[in-house]
């Protein structure tokens, strides 16, 4: 080696050791995290599983508890909404991919912080209430979420190619954004039900 | 006597038929009043909970421990969900009264989160110079130590080259 390449060698090296120094430091006024920022959305059934849900759900037979559960993992404390909502297969599903809710009204709803690297989870009970069933045609009056009675006022016709009448119920969360000092819509999770008599 | 009764029976019909009248027009009102003061109700506390959110993120940045915080806030956002239910079932009372509890805790975590903000900031600051100093002084240190290093060395590989060239006889 010759001097020039020993002075890149001394450069180099002295240049490492002051990064190591400073890193405390500007670590204190810079994140460097490269850790993934997310928040986990889950439903589980009456098992803590994700295989025995809810499915053919009888008039006035309590459903449940299903969980809903959240995780923060974002770096830092959040604020959280989950709505639930209930609608029939004519009516707009959300869409997690275009960042767009369901237009439907919220029924019932959840609200809480969560730490960075914490976990909430809430059981939910349903029940489905004042059905008037025609020839190929159903209403749905009523729906108890939690011991609650909604009115839903929600029909629904016969699905030939499914052989039921089906119903989503389904959860949104919502995270509350600081930026815009409101909460955003984030994912959606739920389940479809087949109404039977 | 037969008069006065019936003065009284005329008089009656007569209350009977401004209650009628009187009766579906108040009622919207004190229906509306209700509504009214439970979404205002509902938007203040929203509000405060924003406030008291972004009051115990701001603590959290400068290291205070605000887990006693959050466990009130989520007392607070547990009534303030309750309040929406009720509202959207018309039981504007309970929403009310749910809104009123949320605004009270927010409020109160609010000035939490202000307190341990400010006792966290100075040991967050004086931290901050202390290690701002040590990497300062250190900086300097090698950047002294690197040229010291760099004369000695090249002091001695001269020396060294030297010692390798070839006499001439």
């Amino acid at each position: 080696m010759d001097l020039e390449e020993y002075r890149t060698v001394f450069l180099v090296a002295s240049l490492a050791l002051m990064m190591v120094v400073t890193f405390p430091t500007v670590s204190m006024i810079m994140s460097f995290s490269s850790r993934e920022r997310f928040s986990e959305f889950w439903l589980l059934d009456s098992k803590h599983a994700a295989e025995n849900y809810p499915f053919n759900v009888r008039v006035d037979e309590m459903q449940g508890p299903i969980y809903l559960g959240v995780g923060n993992h974002m770096g830092c404390s959040e604020y959280y909404v989950i709505y639930v909502k209930f609608r029939n297969q004519t009516q707009q599903p959300p869409n997690s991919t275009a960042s767009k809710p369901s237009p439907l009204p919220p029924l019932y709803e959840f609200q809480f912080f969560l730490a960075d690297g914490e976990e909430w989870e809430a059981p939910l009970n349903f029940i489905i209430q004042n059905i008037l069933l025609q020839k190929d045609s159903i209403f749905v009056g009523n729906i108890s979420i939690n011991g609650v009675t909604f009115p839903v006022s929600c029909p629904s016709t016969w699905d030939s190619k499914n052989r039921g009448f089906y119903y989503q119920l389904f959860f949104e969360l919502w995270i509350y954004d600081l930026a815009n000092s409101s909460f955003r819509f984030h994912r959606f999770v739920g389940i479809w039900l087949n109404i039977t008599v | 006597m037969k008069v006065d009764t019936m003065f009284a029976s005329k008089l009656f019909f007569v209350f009977l038929v401004l209650l009628v009248f009187l009766v579906p027009n108040l009622a919207p009102e004190s229906f509306a009043s209700d509504s009214d003061s439970a979404n205002s109700a509902i938007e203040q506390a929203e509000g405060v909970m924003a406030s008291a959110y972004e009051a115990v993120l701001e603590a959290e940045q400068v290291g205070a421990n605000v887990s006693g915080s959050l466990a009130r806030l989520n007392i607070a956002a547990e009534n303030l969900a309750n309040a929406h239910i009720c509202h959207s079932l018309g039981d504007f009372e309970n929403a009310t009264r749910f809104a009123n509890l949320c605004y009270n805790i927010g409020e109160e975590v609010t000035s939490e989160a202000h307190r341990l903000k400010i006792e966290a900031y100075g040991p967050h600051v004086a931290s901050l110079w202390m290690r701002a100093i040590v990497s300062i002084v250190s900086t300097v240190g090698i950047i002294l130590a690197s040229f010291l290093g760099w004369y000695v060395f090249k002091g001695r590989y001269h020396k060294r080259m030297l010692r390798m060239k070839p006499e001439v006889g």
